[in-house]
This record gives structure tokens, sequence and C-alpha cells, in this order.
């Protein structure tokens, strides 16, 4: 474990931490969290995208999380220290490097793992994320506009070059990282 | 708006012209009594006489026999109808806060009343404020706290609110006695202990000041309960250091075990006030428990023992405030399980209805009372108070978040803490304990500093906090408007991080959360709830009549898995499969229209919001009905794909039943037992669901599920 965490780049407090919390998830004390563990946090039922943060923890066609799953899904919302840029460049990028926190992101748009955020997918997540008032005209023309700004190779979708460079001018680093984790 | 404006002075006015007529009585009510016996001796006297003493029979006017009721209902309706005026001309209470406008017309009243008599108005009584005005405030704060930001920095809050209080009262008295030295001010004779007994009342925030003023400005859920809970608890704190400086007043001299008598009050005034307002807490829900036959009575046990607990407080010398806090919060949980929904429903609105009232009587009352001859006024000694109390409180909020913030992860901002430094408000508390002080000859100097500090921070403080706030936000905001990719984006990746947030959890609440739900479900539960199984609350009732009413849906379509509505989803997609969309270049008008929908539609990241309202129930603030929004959402989603596998035509039966389940937390989670059983076909089914337990399980093969409908549609499509 001690190996394999710190290629998570996660402190042995951080760890001991997050272990706890993953203990106080797991009712049934067999050491894995299932879907149903998750959906007991009652924040997570009134977060629009609450199904598939939770489907992000598990791996496909798995129903159970063990600890090291666990730790390795929020690794990736750890801030990037400072001394951190300016590491080797050789080794294996950290999870939580910019590149891999986008990536993190694309991956819960796009659930057909093709690489691309068809139409279809950026609607269902548009229709997840606002209110009834919108008609589904409105929210086709946010769609083709969204992907209209960002499409550059002219294939009506995103890849995921394409949504990094969307993103260029936000600080993901911030917005993507949990304080706690610091 | 035009023809409004006036009805709206009217109402008011009126009010107005009733009171002063009744004060007029009320001064002139001894010159009354001393013409009533000569009417009647002369009314006798004409008994005789007949025609005329007849007609005095018909119509006579005794107003002392009603006075005392008639008056308090007046000043109520004058109170409600000067609340009704502000709201009927919009834009008002968006420049001015409430408090202001409802101190103005207090000063209105004072000024009439004062001009009719040429004697001073009623001065508020401390304890009417004390023993009336005050605890259904209070009550009203404690039941609808949200419970959980509340624990979560509870630690903060006992920061600013014990070691805060403390700092500004030593900080302001010293530094007024030092001003006092100075010998051109003529203030030579307020003692150290005086300035020190001053900086004790005008150092404590103010909860009604505070409560009346944040409404307006809407800052985020964690920064609003950091005020709210600091306002309300360092009641313990003034309480304890304005008796002991009261009482070192009149002690001739001061040994440290006197001072150490004075900590060690402290703490029994806090921890005693918990215990007693949880003692009652727990009363009131035993007391619950047997109500079921009468139900019509079970609000007022609510009340009751709330006021009981405040009272019984106030007896022993504890603090009243914290222990009615500890009671709401106490036994709201069990009540609520066990009244009935209609006793639930009239409690919520009595305690808005009677704190609502309190609010606007006190800040009326405080105008009134500002008026008259009260005052000393030295504006030296004033112009520094009002100084000394900003330049304290911001210090103190300084170094205090600078600690907090070396320990705790979630750190304060610069912005938040000018707001907490800012939105540090005095009111009425300050004011009552000010005349209660003992008679001394410099009392009106203090009366007079506390008015000036009261009406400062409520209407220059109350007035410019929003601006500066908007202020302060203006500088963070970006140079060119985001584009609509980046808005939404932006805006997915904020739930992100708030579902993230929510997994990882908090720091380190969880350990004493857990072990008191443990205890709660072990032995509170059994005692204190009259049926064990679980409770229901307003979510899990909408989701079974949602259940209703789908049911009655599918068997008036008469078929099982028959969706009536088409999926815009599927539509969506056929539309793809069958026409290519054409690349039509969207105008920048299009534009604007998108990012105006976006702005207004998007639904808003649960921290951002603060869930407590003064005016509106909890069921009916804007962030439960987004809440209740995303979840009827996500209900009809997982309609649509069940009944789309239905029609997808492998036999599926789908049996559903609802079952709510409530868990430790205050919201339940959904579960729904959700059973995919084969029919009588032996054909096995393309995919077995698994047994899950929630609902949204059902979607949980996400990837799959959409791999499996994309190639169900293909087959439909050639059907059609």
């Amino acid at each position: 474990m001690g190996s394999r965490a710190s290629t998570l780049l996660l402190s042995h407090s951080q760890i001991t931490r997050l272990y706890s919390r993953f203990t106080s998830l797991d009712k049934g004390e067999n050491g894995t969290l299932s879907r149903e563990d998750f959906q007991r946090i009652p924040e997570l039922a009134i977060n629009p995208l609450g199904d598939r943060i939770i489907n992000a923890f598990f791996s496909e066609g798995e129903d159970q999380v063990n600890f090291r799953g666990f730790m390795r899904t929020l690794a990736h919302f750890r801030p990037i220290e400072d001394n951190e840029k300016s590491k080797d460049q050789n080794g294996p990028e950290p999870l939580n490097s910019r590149s891999n926190k986008l990536h993190f992101a694309f991956r819960l748009y796009d659930l057909d793992k093709d690489d691309k955020i068809s139409r279809d997918e950026l609607l269902q997540v548009l229709r997840m994320m606002v209110g009834v008032n919108i008609s589904d005209e409105q929210l086709g023309s946010i769609a083709d506009r969204t992907i209209q700004e960002a499409d550059q190779d002219g294939d009506s979708a995103i890849s995921f070059a394409e949504f990094v460079k969307v993103l260029e001018k936000v600080d993901v680093e911030q917005k993507m990282s949990i304080r706690f984790l610091h | 708006m035009g023809r409004q404006s006036p009805g709206c002075l009217v109402g008011p006015l009126l009010a107005l012209f009733l009171q002063a007529a009744s004060a007029g009585d009320l001064s002139g009510s001894q010159v009354l009594e001393e013409d009533a016996l000569p009417e009647n001796t002369s009314w006798d006297a004409e008994e005789g006489q007949g025609n005329e003493s007849l007609e005095h029979a018909f119509f006579s006017v005794d107003y002392q026999h009603v006075q005392v009721p008639f008056e308090i209902t007046l000043w109520i309706m004058l109170a409600s109808l000067a609340k009704i005026g502000f709201h009927l001309y919009n834009k008002l209470p968006s420049v001015v806060p409430e408090s202001c406008l409802l101190v103005f017309v207090g000063l209105i009243m004072g000024g009439i009343i004062y001009g009719l008599n040429d004697k001073s108005p009623p001065v508020m009584d401390s304890d009417i404020f004390f023993l009336y005005l005050l605890p259904p405030i209070v009550l009203d704060a404690g039941y609808f706290m949200p419970s959980r930001p509340f624990f979560e920095n509870i630690g903060t809050i006992l920061l600013y609110a014990v070691v805060g209080t403390i700092w500004n009262v030593f900080g302001i008295g010293f530094s007024l006695y030092g001003i006092c030295q100075v010998k051109s001010f003529q203030l030579q004779d307020v003692s150290l202990l005086h300035n020190l007994l001053f900086g004790s009342l005008i150092a404590a925030v103010d909860p009604v000041a505070v409560l009346a003023v944040f409404e307006e400005i809407h800052v985020n859920e964690k920064l609003h309960i950091l005020v709210f809970g600091e306002s309300l608890l360092n009641d313990a704190v003034t309480v304890v250091l304005y008796k002991l400086f009261r009482s070192f007043c009149e002690m001739p001299a001061i040994k440290t075990m006197d001072v150490l008598a004075g900590v060690g009050k402290f703490f029994v005034v806090g921890i005693g006030g918990i215990l007693v307002g949880l003692a009652f807490g727990m009363i009131s829900a035993f007391t619950t428990r047997f109500t079921k036959t009468i139900r019509v009575i079970e609000p007022l046990f609510v009340f009751l023992y709330s006021y009981l607990s405040y009272l019984t407080a106030e007896m022993f010398h504890l603090s009243g405030i914290v222990a009615i806090i500890a009671c709401a919060m106490g036994m709201k949980r069990y009540v609520e399980a066990n009244i009935s929904l209609k006793s639930h429903t009239t409690i919520k609105y009595f305690m808005k209805m009677w704190s609502s009232v309190s609010d606007t009587l006190i800040f009326i009352f405080l105008g009134v009372s500002t008026i008259g001859e009260n005052h000393e006024w030295n504006w030296p000694y004033i112009f520094f108070t009002v100084i000394f109390c900003l330049i304290w409180r911001a210090l103190g909020v300084l170094v205090l978040t600078f600690f907090v913030n070396r320990f705790h992860v979630n750190t304060v901002t610069g912005k938040d803490q000018f707001i907490i430094a800012y939105g540090g408000l005095r009111g009425a508390i300050c004011f009552s304990l000010v005349f209660l002080l003992p008679d001394f000859h410099r009392k009106k100097l203090f009366i007079a500093a506390t008015t000036v500090v009261i009406l400062f921070t409520v209407f220059v403080q109350g007035m410019t906090i929003r601006p500066l706030v908007d202020l302060l936000d203006v500088k963070k905001k970006r140079e060119s408007a985001p584009t609509v990719g980046e808005q939404i984006h932006i805006r997915f990746l904020d739930h992100l991080l708030a579902g993230i947030e929510d997994i990882s959890g908090h720091w380190g609440q969880y350990y004493w959360k857990d072990k008191l739900e443990y205890f709660n479900s072990k032995y509170l539960q059994k005692f204190l709830l009259r049926e064990y199984d679980q409770p229901k609350s307003s979510i899990v009732l909408l989701y079974e009549k949602l259940e209703r009413k789908h049911a009655i849906e599918l068997a008036e379509a008469g078929q099982l898995g028959h969706t009536p509505s088409p999926l815009s989803l599927l539509n969506s997609h056929r539309s793809v499969t069958t026409d290519g969309k054409p690349e039509d270049i969207l105008n920048p008008d299009v534009l604007e229209n998108i990012q105006e929908i976006l702005a207004r539609n998007l639904f808003r990241i649960r921290r951002t919001v603060p869930a407590y309202n003064r005016h509106t129930l909890p069921g009916e603030t804007e962030p439960a009905e987004q809440a209740k929004e995303i979840l009827i959402l996500r209900h009809r989603s997982l309609r649509m794909e069940l009944s789309e596998n239905d029609t997808v035509g492998s036999s599926k039966e789908k049996d559903d039943s609802c079952s709510a389940q409530e868990d430790s937390s205050p919201k339940p989670k959904l579960c729904r037992s959700l059973t995919v059983r084969n029919a009588e076909r032996t054909r096995e089914p393309k995919h077995n669901r698994s047994k899950s337990v929630c609902v949204i399980s059902a979607l949980q093969p996400g990837g799959a599920a959409w791999a499996n409908k994309k190639e169900a549609e293909k087959e439909l499509t050639p059907d059609i």
C-alpha cells in the first residue's frame, strides 16, 4: 500500500483521513463500497450529476469499489502543488495533473467511451443541469452552439483536445481540487 | 405602482394617527380619571332629570377598560401595516433594508408622541423586550437553523462568539478608558469599570439586526451560518460579562478570586443553558408521543416547552438564548416525527408569524425610544465609541480568521472576513441592556452612545453592506464574457466538485455524528418516538405522490410500460439518425438569448445558497424547490428508461414498490426496490438486471444502458 500510495501522491495523514471516511460510508463493513453506500449521502441525491459521479468510482462492469479504487478516483482532485510543477517530466504524470483532471471530467460526459462528446451526450448532461423551463428546442440550440464553438475538425462532436482548448482560460486546477486534500 | 404608493402610505398614516390619539389618551388618562369623577357625580345628579342622562347611557366611552390590550394591538397593527406598506413599493426594500425603515417609522412615531405631549414617549421596557419580544425570534432562528452547516462550523462559530466577544469587550473598554483620560473631553469621572461595563454591552453582535440585514444580501451558506451562529451564541458571553462587571461596580474591592469566579461562571452559564434547553426538549418530545388523539393542541406544546426553557434558564441566571436554541434543535427531530402534518405546518407558520411581529416591534420601539430626554450628548465619547466598535471588530475578525485558517481546511476568504467584520451589527439587545444599568450619573451618556452606535450600524452599515459586497464581487469578474461552452463546462465542474466533496466528507465531523446517531437509534428513538417506523419527510411524500400519479396514468393508458409522452431524447436521437442537421451559423442575438436562458435556468450549486430564510418556510425556499425539481427529473428519466426497455420487447415486467427510508441524515435517501422478473417466456433476457436497491442504480450500467438503447432504437427505426 505504501508504494502504491506514493504514485497517488497522497500523504499519510490524508490516507488515514480518507480511510476513516471510507469505513464510515461502508455500512456493510465488508471492505468495499457499493453504489448504495454512495447513494446514502443525501447531498448526492440532489446533485444533478450525482449518478455520473458515483459511476466514475466504479470500473467497467464492477459493482464494488475497494479502498484503493476510492483513493485513486479522489486523488484526481488533489490540488497541484507548486513544487510538483517543476518535477521530473520523465516519470508518469501524476493523477492530479491538469490534463488528468480534465480527462476525468471528459469521461463523465463521454458515456460510450468513444473519446468524443457527441451532441446526444451533451444534451443529456444539459438536461440534467437545467430546470424544467427550458424546452427541448432551446436545449438543442444550446447544445449546437456549444459544439459549434468548440469544434475545430468539423465532426460535430467535441474531442478531448477541443475540450481542453475550451477550458484553457479556466482555472481548472482550482476548480477541480478539494481543499481538504491539501 | 403610482396608484399603489399613496395607498401604502395611507395605511401607516392611519395607524399613526390612531396611535397619537391613543397616546394622547395615555398621557391624558390621569386627567380623564379626574374628570370621570365629576362626570359620575354629575350623572348621578342628573339621573333624576331623565332625558339627558338617557342620552349618556346610550353611547359612552370607557377607554380605561380596554386600554392595555387596545394599545398593544394598535402597536402590532402599526408594525404590520408598515410592513405591508414597504413591500407594496417594490424598489424600496432593495435599497434600504427593512430594519432601517422600521426604525425610521419608530422615529417618526416617537417624534409625534413627543410633539403632542411634550414628554418623553414610552421607553421600551427591558422586561418586555427580554421576556416577550426576544424569545420568539430566537426560537424561530433555532428551530429553522440548518443543523448540518451549523455543526460543521461549530468550532469557528464558537471561536468567534466567545473569543471574539471577549476581545471586543476588553478592547473597547480599555480604549474608551484611554479616551476618558484626555482632559479636554471632560470625561474624567468615567472609571475603568464603567467603561468595561459599557464595552460588555456594546460589543455583542445582535442576532435580530444581523438576520434582518443579511437576508438582503445573498451570501453563501457558510458565511451566513458563521455570522448568524456567532450572533446567537455570544449571548452567553455577554450575559456573564455584563453581570460580572455590574457586580464589580457595586463591590468595594475586587480580588482575583472574583475574576476567576467570573470565568467559571461563563462555563456554568453556557453549559447550564444547553442542559436546560436539552432537558426541556426531551420532555417536549416525550410529551408529543402521547398526543395522537388530541392533535389540535400539539403545536402548543412546542411553544410552551421552548418558552419554559427560556424562562427557567433566565430564572437561574443562565443564558436563555442558548437554552431556547438547544431546546428547539434538540426536540425538532422527534417532535416532527410524532406530530401530524397539519400541526407541523401550524408550528412553522406560527413561529414565522410571531418572530416577524416581534422583529418589527423591536425596531419600531427602538426608533420611538430614541426620541426623548434620555440622552447626554458628549460627542467625542460617542464618536470614539463608534470608531472603536468598528476597529476592534475588524481586528478581532482578522486575528481570529488567521488562526481559523491555519487549523481548518475550509478557509474564510478575504471577502468573507470583510462581511463578517462589517456585518457585526448591534441592535436591541444592547439597547435593553443599557436601560438595565444601575442609575449613576453617567448613565445618560451611555444611553446616548448606545443609541448612536445602534443607529449607525443599522442605517449606515445596513444600507451600505450590499453595495460594498457587490463592489468586491465586481473586481473578480472576467474581462470578457464566457462563451456558452465555457459556462456549461464550468457549471458542470462545479457540480462535480460539490459531489466529490460530499463523497469525501468534511473535516473530522463524522466520528461524533456517527456516535450520536448510534446513541439516537439505540436509546432515544425508542423512548421519544411514538411509532418506531421511519418517519416521512416532504421529499418522500412527494415521491409517493408521484408514484400514485404515475400509477393512475398507467391505469388510464391501459397498458403497463407504455409511456404516453414521447421521449425527448429519443426524438433528438432519431432526428440525428434520420436527417443530418444543417450547420447553420447562429446569430449573436441568439447567443445572447442563450446566455440569458442559461443564467436563469442552470441549477445552482448547493453550497452557494443558504437554506435558512427569515420570511419563507423551509420547504419553499429556492434550494428546496431546486432539489425537488432535480429529483423529479431523475424520477422521470428513470421511468423513461424503464419503459423504454419494456417497449424494446424483451419480456420484462417491472415491479415498483416505493419504500422510502430515512437514515441518519435529515434529507432522506430514496430507495426503491426494483425487481425485474421474467414473465412466462423462457427466453433469457438480454441483460440481467440485478436486484438493486436504489433508484439511481437502475441507471447504473451507464454506458451500457445507452449502448443498448441505441441498439434497441436501431431495431425500432426500420419497423417504423
